[in-house]
């Protein structure tokens, strides 16, 4: 059986929401910002202090409530 | 009842160039707890300030949200715009609408739509931010400085002037560092032991500094104002209160073995001091080359030693140090040029370092200042010098400039014609003469001094006979071009220590891919780093000559200075605290923490008109970092992190999936 999350693909986006931790990850796309890299808007970040602040509940919420994917990064 | 104030900045044309902000504005709001909501074209700026108080007078407001840069960036400013119009500055949030959307999307539209979202995301953080008050800690008033090459000497120095005490831990036997190695500096060609020395012995002399040559910190426990730093006093075999530094010893010693502070061109003793002008005077025994502990018989130096001082069972021994602020300095290696096989460095005695040249070429040195090659002891005619060895290489070297190279060339050419009349040349790929007396100086070097710069890189050096070919090409000319040369020097990149990477995970500090430790920015908090009360002088957080050392060395006193001269600091009230009235007592949280905040403890309450004493935990301020990974493994909700909440999280996620 295979799961199709949306009947039309062709120009389906993923919400992507992402967990980052306020020292690297976060910083790092604050990097991106003045390197000036682009990348798609579907990506949405979180500023935490750690990725260790992440509690499962967090992604099960981002779930829930429609993120088709999340991204925790520290 | 919440009143959220929302302002977004255009930051210019940086935010308003690609989000519609007016749209934003006027869509968050419609947000049910946003109370106000406008824009600005420079909400930093003096009059952007002013506006946010007078909103939050006139509008009543008691939640702000700044949409604008990085909170990495303004967080700090917009707290004190806030604590100006009397709210806690913690009920700001942030938005990045710079960093993490206009300046990485061009589509209007959806950059737009993704602002609204980010914006939406900070409004609800907002709706769940309580007011913060931080703790205060006292501060013990005395610092470290690690390494005392004349970036650890310049602060310590400008410390203890300031009347704190001062502890400098060196891991060789005397202070001086890489400094003390050179013969000249760029670009004014003073004696480099003559500036230093001075320096030197003001450390060793200072009542307000505490001297540990021969040691190293092992272990730095505590937090910013308060740590204890475990030093290791390695065995010198030589008792340092009683030495008086005669010479008896090293002069009779019958052992002889490479000096590494020559580079091993010339000779020292088994027990030695490393160069003339050591601080303190006082020797070491190399153990791994000494007879007494190779055979167990010799102890000359023992014997002859007019003070009993020397000592063959000495041991290393363990010092705790309570200290405020530590300075690391702990300097560079230099490039191993047998990366490079076509120079044939390992091969021919003559094909040697910059820093071997600053030996030879030393009055103390090897030679006594006179410039031979260590082949045969003839006086070259021509040197020829290869340039970026190690530098601006990724495939063998480094992706960096090392910054140094091209005015130490520069000086040792304008050096050899100068006082020894030896013609150079030199193979650059460009030269980089950017400071103050620089360029002059690199112009005086090929118009005055002749030395003959070919830019071009060089494919072979070989030996032919008593001399050393050189093969390379004139980019220039577009041609190939072969010399014919006596000595070769390779300008050797500068490097991080192979031991760097320790060091910093000691310090808590991070580092960079080729380990040079990390500045907490680059431009704005040149000599902070990450780590609280941690701040970096000289090369050690990248290439840099003598004055940059120096100014850098200055101010990482002076960021010390600021914190060790408070009675207490603040710290910051982000911290995880515990609900006891939730906390089951699994004690969870404690493994966890990285810190070891978390400590177990007794609570004792009426429950049902008895006393009870069951086990909770408690959360230790002034060592909690703020990580909040003991509020992830809470499996009761008791542990929280302030200014992070579980709510507050859980609400950004809603409204970020919208």
């Amino acid at each position: 059986m295979s799961i199709n999350p949306k009947p039309d693909q062709s120009n389906w986006e993923p919400t992507v929401v992402a967990f980052c931790c306020n020292w690297c990850s976060y910083s790092g796309a604050d990097l991106a910002g003045t390197s000036r890299l682009e990348y798609p808007t579907n990506i949405r970040i979180i500023r935490v202090p750690c990725s260790g602040r992440v509690n499962p509940q967090f992604v099960l919420k981002a779930f829930q409530k429609g993120a088709d994917a999340v991204l925790v990064a520290g | 009842m919440k009143r959220i104030g929302v302002f977004v900045c255009w930051c210019g044309s940086n935010i308003a160039g690609t989000v519609d902000v007016e749209k934003l504005s006027e869509e968050i709001g419609k947000m049910p707890n946003v109370a106000y909501s406008c824009n600005y074209k420079y909400t930093c700026s003096e009059p952007g300030q002013e506006m946010i108080k007078d909103a939050i007078k006139e509008h009543n407001l008691n939640r702000i949200v700044v949409a604008a840069c990085s909170p990495r960036m303004h967080e700090p400013t917009f707290r004190k715009t806030l604590a100006g119009a009397g709210l806690n500055p913690y009920l700001l949030v942030m938005a990045n609408l710079r960093e993490q959307c206009s300046w990485v999307h061009h589509d209007e539209e959806k950059a737009t739509e993704k602002s609204i979202a980010l914006v939406r995301r900070a409004v609800q953080k907002a709706e769940f931010a309580v007011p913060l008050e931080p703790t205060t800690d006292s501060v013990t008033g005395r610092a470290m400085v690690v390494g005392a090459g004349i970036a650890g000497i310049q602060a310590a120095l400008d410390l203890a002037d300031s009347g704190h005490e001062v502890v400098v831990v060196e891991k060789e036997p005397t202070v001086g560092g890489r400094m003390a190695q050179l013969d000249k500096t760029f670009p004014t060609l003073d004696c480099s032991i003559c500036i230093l020395a001075p320096k030197m012995v003001d450390v060793s002399g200072h009542p307000n500094i505490k001297l540990y040559t021969n040691a190293e910190v092992d272990k730095l426990d505590g937090y910013v104002g308060n740590f204890t730093a475990t030093i290791r006093k390695k065995a010198r075999s030589v008792d340092e209160e009683e030495c008086i530094g005669c010479g008896i010893c090293w002069e009779k010693c019958p052992n002889s073995v490479p000096n590494k502070f020559d580079m091993g061109l010339g000779d020292r003793s088994a027990i030695y001091i490393p160069f003339p002008q050591a601080v303190p005077s006082v020797p070491v025994i190399d153990r791994d080359n000494c007879r007494y502990y190779e055979t167990g018989k010799c102890g000359i130096c023992q014997k002859l030693c007019p003070k009993d001082a020397v000592d063959f069972e000495q041991e290393d021994t363990f010092v705790e140090e309570e200290i405020g602020a530590v300075v690391v300095a702990t300097g560079y290696d230099l490039y191993d040029p047998t990366r490079y096989p076509e120079y044939n460095y390992d091969k021919y005695e003559d094909i040697i370092t910059g820093l071997h040249l600053e030996r030879i070429m030393n009055a103390s040195g090897p030679t006594d200042g006179k410039v031979k090659r260590p082949s045969d002891g003839k006086k070259p005619e021509h040197v020829t010098f290869i340039q970026c060895v190690g530098s601006r290489d990724s495939q063998k070297g480094h992706e960096y400039c090392s910054g140094v190279c091209c005015m130490y060339t520069a000086k040792h050419a304008t050096y050899l014609k100068e006082h020894y009349d030896i013609d150079s040349s030199v193979f650059y790929m460009d030269v980089r003469a950017f400071k103050k007396g620089y360029e002059e100086f690199y112009r005086r070097t090929t118009d005055q001094f002749e030395a003959d710069y070919l830019r071009g890189r060089v494919s072979r050096v070989y030996g032919e006979g008593d001399k050393l070919i050189v093969k390379g090409e004139d980019s220039m000319l577009g041609e190939q071009v072969t010399l014919e040369t006596d000595m070769v020097v390779l300008a050797t990149a500068v490097e991080a220590k192979p031991d760097a990477r320790k060091v910093a995970q000691t310090m808590g500090v991070s580092y960079d891919e080729s380990f040079f430790m990390t500045e907490a920015h680059p431009k704005l908090r040149p000599v902070e780093t990450n780590a609280a009360g941690v701040f970096l002088a000289g090369a050690c957080q990248g290439p840099k000559d003598i004055p940059e050392t120096v100014a850098q060395a200055s101010g990482a006193a002076a960021k010390a200075i600021n914190l060790i001269s408070k009675d207490e600091i603040e710290n910051d009230p982000l911290i995880a605290n515990c609900d006891t009235s939730r906390c089951s007592g699994c004690l969870r949280c404690i493994p966890v923490c990285p810190y070891s905040a978390v400590t177990e403890e007794e609570v004792t309450e009426w429950n049902h008109g008895e006393e009870v004493t069951r086990t909770a935990v408690n959360v230790n301020e002034s060592l909690c970092a703020g990580c909040g990974t003991c509020s992830a493994a809470c499996r009761s909700g008791a542990m929280n992190l302030r200014g992070f909440s579980n709510e507050q999280i859980l609400a950004e996620v809603e409204a970020i999936c919208l």
